[in-house]
């Protein structure tokens, strides 16, 4: 698979939101062992209005930047200002209706550089941020022409920077009150956002 | 039980938006759902000046609209931010080439609406920046600006920006006057009995009869010590010590001191308080240039006051006294 499309792309985002929509409830435990317990609701509306933004879309920079407005302006909280920033980092590094490996590369490092305008929590400090750095790096060092191998060394990452995040300590946000009684806990966000990168790789 | 003069409390906030603009209805009216804006907006080659916040507080922050302060106010829902989506339509009604300074209070939910709301901005074209304040020293005076909140504190400030951009000021001008200020002001609270919400009628901390706490937030969150009640002497004696340090205030310093009761406590006691600060400012050599006393930002029935000290230079004060001002709870006569 040397290119990824436009419907491809699509198919990626409504795969993750079925996939999150049936671990909604187990991304809320999560989220209430150290925070307000509503992390399952909110990456489900989120990625709904991705999804929903997604639709019309029939070019890559348009699309991206569309959705990334939808998130902000029909939902609130951290978790969209970060699926937001996501999109529109994303759209910031990417045109036209298909895109090669190394433009999908490039997308994906847009994105995080906008995210990491948006949040000052690093790789360790019990977020998403735990799975997003790492699968954004794992394509950067994934040598292939291949897009399907491309999201199999994310998704990859990413579900290992999650279960990475049992044993951390939240540095972050209002968990952090919690200390050392967060661990033995995967954190909400490096799971949900696992959860979309492995999405992504197995419906390609 | 009910304890407050409401309707619905799915209402409270349009219905005290109504009554404030009908009351004011020469100076401030509502630009679309929750947004106050001024009743005669200010020509747009001038920089605007945009807050946000949540409602419960009166007269903040609404009740600084108005010519010579705030073009206009973004209001959330009881204690609660306002979305991306409302401040993303003030910021687009208020669109200009002199660009527009979105005064921000160091809270979770207004920053991330200020965040997003910003990204889209930029993105849509309109000019914008933001300044963020966090004159709460409850956390400590080396804690990080991040961990500091924004409270009554951001009035003056207003006041400030609001006047610059009066003057013409351009939006990096008018920024750097603002953050002047915001490195040089402190703001300390002291609660005594806390508040109810007034939609769900939950009890905000919990405070024993006769207990006081210094450093307690907008929201009657705890942040510093609790004591017993002392005399208001000595009151205002510890928190003046404070703010003092933390500005490093020295014998000649200017400042300006304002005293903000944020809700049950009488105007009697805000004057005993406010006596002794100045009385402790003086005897160090401190002059104080510009002072108020008043409810400017309240949560609810809670007892208890806001003390904002600022170490002030020229333009300050200029801004401070000799500017006009006609926001409904801040008016000053200024001098041609």
């Amino acid at each position: 698979m040397e290119n990824l499309t436009i419907q491809d792309f699509k198919k990626m985002l409504s795969a993750a939101l079925e996939q999150v929509k049936q671990r909604e409830d187990e991304f809320s435990k999560l989220d209430a062992v150290i925070g307000d317990g509503d992390h399952g609701t909110a990456i489900v509306q989120a990625l709904t209005s991705v999804v929903e933004a997604a639709e019309k879309g029939s070019e890559f920079k348009t699309m991206l930047n569309d959705i990334g407005f939808n998130v902000m302006l029909q939902t609130s909280g951290s978790t969209s200002t970060l699926i937001g920033a996501l999109f529109l980092g994303m759209s910031d590094a990417a045109q036209g209706d298909s895109l090669t490996v190394s433009q999908v590369k490039e997308m994906f490092k847009g994105g995080l550089a906008n995210v990491q305008k948006q949040t000052k929590a690093q790789v360790g400090d019990k977020t998403m941020m735990d799975a997003l750095v790492p699968a954004v790096q794992a394509m950067e060092a994934c040598d292939t022409e291949d897009v399907r191998q491309l999201f199999g060394c994310a998704a990859q990452a990413a579900l290992k920077g999650a279960a990475d995040t049992v044993n951390m300590k939240a540095n972050f946000g209002r968990a952090r009150n919690y200390g050392e009684r967060s661990i033995g806990y995967t954190d909400s966000g490096a799971s949900s956002w696992a959860c979309m990168f492995e999405s992504f790789a197995n419906v390609l | 039980m009910k304890t407050k003069f409401i309707n619905e409390t799915d209402n409270i906030t349009s219905e005290l938006l109504e009554g404030y603009v009908a009351a004011y209805r020469d100076k401030v009216k509502l630009g679309a759902e929750n947004i106050v804006v001024r009743a005669q907006p200010k020509c747009d080659s001038k920089v605007a000046i945009v807050t946000l916040g949540g409602s419960g507080h009166e007269p903040a922050l609404s009740g600084f609209v108005g010519e010579g302060m705030l073009d206009c106010s973004v209001v959330g829902d009881i204690f609660a931010a306002p979305g991306a989506q409302r401040l993303f339509q003030a910021l687009q009604m208020f669109k200009r080439d002199a660009g527009i300074l979105l005064v921000v209070l160091n809270h979770s939910g207004d920053i991330m609406s200020a965040n997003m709301a910003t990204q889209l901005a930029e993105r849509a074209g309109i000019k914008v920046k933001k300044l963020i304040t966090h004159d709460d020293i409850s956390a400590g005076l080396d804690a990080p600006d991040d961990d500091r909140r924004g409270l009554a504190g951001c009035i003056p400030l207003y006041k400030i920006v609001g006047a610059a951009a009066e003057e013409g000021k351009s939006l990096d001008e008018i920024y750097e006057i603002g953050e002047r200020f915001n490195r040089q002001v402190a703001t300390l609270a002291v609660a005594m009995r806390s508040c109810t919400h007034p939609q769900n009628g939950a009890v905000i901390s919990s405070l024993a009869e006769g207990e006081i706490e210094i450093g307690m937030g907008q929201h009657g969150e705890g942040g510093g010590g609790r004591q017993m009640l002392v005399s208001a002497d000595d009151t205002a004696s510890q928190m003046v010590a404070l703010l003092m340090k933390k500005l490093s205030l020295t014998s000649g310093d200017k400042v300006a001191l304002y005293i903000n009761g944020v809700g049950a406590t009488t105007h009697m006691e805000l004057n005993i308080v406010f006596r002794k600060t100045a009385q402790i400012l003086q005897d160090a050599g401190i002059e104080i240039m510009d002072s108020r006393i008043g409810e400017m930002l309240t949560v609810q029935e809670q007892a208890g006051f806001q003390m904002i000290l600022a170490k002030v230079d020229a333009d300050h004060i200029g801004y401070l006294k000799n500017s006009m001002s006609d926001a409904p709870y801040w008016t000053v006569i200024g001098k041609k």
